[in-house]
């Protein structure tokens, strides 16, 4: 995945001001960034949600402007905000959106119930969303981007506001799905989190990357790599801390 | 073909989650029943079933005149003659005390033929019905207008081929022109004949009359009140669905199916199919209720009423769709739903007949898509006409809904970026 020089403005006020990175095959990447930054309108150009006011992507030798379907086809996006049908069990949300990507009804099934199983929800298969707990309803959120076996992931903030237990089971899942060869752009404003998954991350601040490198990288550029955290990097290039 | 499939998985997904809420539910169909049900009754007062409507007719001539004759020949001698919804002739032969029972109100109105009548028609000079009615009874008015231009049209055909008759007979000889007392006494006899001769077919004068004049109230209330009310609802539920479809924007689902391979377009024919499938259940519940309980008459052209009914319910989710696009908050939705449906419900003749509005009424009125669809579900269920007749509503319905849904397209395209 490539990302040139991203441009977009919502009216005068500039959420992405020329974001460029490049994302290689099997890497777990990971977005960091406090609120604001523009990690989730940058996510929303690279799914094809957005158009970019400038810039260019391309996605799997795919370029946005000319074939955004067939960008489509190989992404699964994990939308910040829960994405489902409250008012539909988990099974049929999961289904429903395996077709959308294109799957038969026989593989929409198949994969609808191994993807609740992998997120550890089986046995609430047919259980109404609404009735879910937040970090349930993450985890459905999760595996429906799952439907139709993606190559290229996007998670925006999978984790944020959940349970420890939901949380590690997410952990556990991204890396799983990175044995599979799955590559994963992956958004937070948790840093001790991009630090434990991601190969590679960018911190954004203001609708630009200011740092990309390997977590190890970033923090040895302060001292010790055990000691240091990625919020320390973060107060030292920006003077804020990350959390006010 | 994979994008037809999902544009029905989407709306069989919408189907499932309407189906699962009780309160859609209660508002797609026993909410507007129970309105079928108030007004039902309500509007019975007006004109209950089992009363027939009433058609009283006099005149100030004496025996033996050319109103004599007509007279005998509209009234209705045998009731059990007359179809459903046919009115009943009845001849007052007291001028003066029909006029008395209309101030005392103990009748709604009548028409009467002036005394000058005959001389008048076979001098060739013009004269004028009286309808003399009740101002506040505007039911029996309008019928009593009606039946008197259908009788006037009627002796005004009948007067030119009367004329050119005793033209043929002067030509011929047979009547002198200087004579006028023989010409009076042949457009006379031809007047008398002609109107005589419609006593052996009994009732199918007035019949005839019924399609022309337009204007006879229908007896069951229930062919004005399902229909009207079924073009409230079926419009009122859709649009309140739009709330819905600014929810799933909500909700983020459409940003979801944006980032799949579902195309805008098949979104779009999702969400609208959904719609419609909702409002087809909707009519057939309506229409099998008003069938069977209401025992409502669909007329000459049952088709027509199926197709003006599908029209009402692509019009009505056409409407839904742009309101959705256009609406930027799931409140902005819901209020701007009940606003249109409350302001175009009464407008466009869903809680009264449109017909019976002032003329500068209706003419705004048709503005409305409501308009257009009870004035077509009128035509054929309240006035008796035949298919042709509803065609213009018809075409109107599908222009609302193209109108409607292009709107929605283009909105949908500039703001789902
Ligand atoms: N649709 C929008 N209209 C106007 N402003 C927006 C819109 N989306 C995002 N923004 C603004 O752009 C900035 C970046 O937002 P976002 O990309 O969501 O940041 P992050 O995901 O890093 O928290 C924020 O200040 C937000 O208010
Ligand atoms: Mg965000």
């Amino acid at each position: 995945m490539i990302a040139k020089d991203l441009h977009k403005s919502f009216g005068d006020f500039k959420a992405v001001n020329g974001v460029s990175f490049s994302i290689n095959k099997g890497e777990i990447f990971g977005l960091l960034g406090p609120n604001g930054a523009g990690k989730t309108t940058t996510i929303r150009m690279l799914s094809t949600v957005l158009a970019p006011d400038s810039g260019q992507i391309i996605i799997g030798g795919h370029s946005m402007k000319s074939e955004a379907e067939a960008i489509r086809s190989i992404i699964g996006v994990c939308p910040q905000d829960l994405a489902l049908y409250e008012d539909l069990s988990a099974i049929d949300n999961m289904i429903f959106f395996g077709r959308m990507a294109g799957l038969n009804s026989q593989d929409a099934r198949t994969q609808a119930m191994a993807n609740l199983k992998l997120m550890g929800l089986e046995e609430r298969a047919k259980g109404k969303v609404a009735k879910f707990s937040g970090g349930m309803k993450r985890r459905i959120n999760l595996a429906i981007a799952l439907m139709g076996n993606p190559q290229l992931l996007f998670l925006d903030e999978p984790t944020v506001g959940i349970d420890p237990q939901s949380r590690n089971n997410i952990y556990e899942n991204i890396l799983g799905l990175q044995k599979k060869g799955m590559t994963v752009l992956y958004t937070t404003h948790y840093m001790e989190e991009a630090d434990r998954i991601c190969q590679r991350v960018a911190i954004m601040d203001g609708g630009k990357i200011i740092a990309m490198d390997t977590p190890y990288q970033l923090k040895s550029q302060l001292g010790s790599p055990d000691k240091v955290t990625l919020e320390d990097v973060f107060l030292k290039l920006t003077g804020r801390s990350l959390r006010d | 073909m994979k994008q037809l499939e999902r544009v029905w998985l989407i709306a069989l997904k919408d189907l499932k989650i309407f189906m699962n809420d009780r309160t859609a539910a209660f508002f797609f169909i026993i909410f507007p029943l129970m309105f079928i049900v108030l007004f039902n009754t309500v509007m019975k007062g007006i004109g209950g079933e089992d009363t027939r409507l009433e058609l009283h007719l006099a005149t100030q001539e004496a025996a033996g005149s050319l109103s004599y004759h007509i007279l005998g020949a509209m009234e209705t001698t045998d009731e059990s003659l007359l179809k459903p919804g046919d009115p009943k002739i009845v001849w007052d032969k007291d001028y003066d005390a029909a006029r008395q029972a209309v101030e005392n109100k103990k009748l709604a109105g009548f028409i009467a033929f002036p005394a000058d009548f005959t001389q008048a028609l076979s001098s060739g000079n013009s004269t004028s019905l009286e309808v003399y009615a009740d101002a506040g009874n505007i039911n029996a008015r309008a019928a009593l207008n009606g039946l008197a231009g259908a009788i006037s049209s009627q002796i005004g055909t009948n007067e030119v081929i009367i004329k050119a008759s005793v033209a043929l007979l002067i030509e011929g000889g047979v009547i002198s022109p200087t004579d006028s007392a023989g010409i009076n006494k042949a457009v006379q006899q031809m007047m008398t004949g002609y109107f005589s001769g419609a006593t052996n077919t009994g009732a199918s004068y007035i019949t005839f009359k019924t399609d022309k004049v337009g204007e006879v109230v229908a007896m069951n209330p229930s062919n004005y009140v399902v229909p009207g009310y079924l073009v409230m609802f079926v419009f009122f539920a859709s649009a309140i669905m739009a709330e819905s479809i600014v929810r799933e924007r909500k909700n983020h689902t459409l940003e979801r199916l944006l980032a799949s391979s579902v195309r805008r377009e098949a979104i779009l024919g999702g969400i609208f199919t959904g719609a419609a499938i909702r409002g087809l259940i909707q009519i057939v519940i309506f229409w099998g209720v008003g069938i069977l309980v209401f025992h409502v008459d669909m007329g000459l052209s049952p088709a027509a009423v199926i197709i003006l009914s599908i029209l009402m319910v692509i019009m009505s989710a056409a409407f839904s769709l742009m309101l959705a696009t256009l609406a930027r908050t799931q409140r902005a939705a819901g209020s701007l739903a009940v606003i249109t449906s409350l302001v175009l419900a009464p407008l466009g003749g869903c809680w009264w007949p449109l017909f019976l509005y002032p003329q500068w009424l209706q003419n705004i009125a048709k503005i409305t898509p409501h308009a257009w669809a009870t004035d077509g579900f009128n035509k054929i269920m309240v006035f008796g006409a035949d298919f042709g007749a509803a065609v213009p509503s018809m075409i109107a319905l599908l222009a609302f809904a193209l109108l409607f849904g292009l709107i929605a397209v283009w909105r949908f395209r500039t703001s789902a970026t």
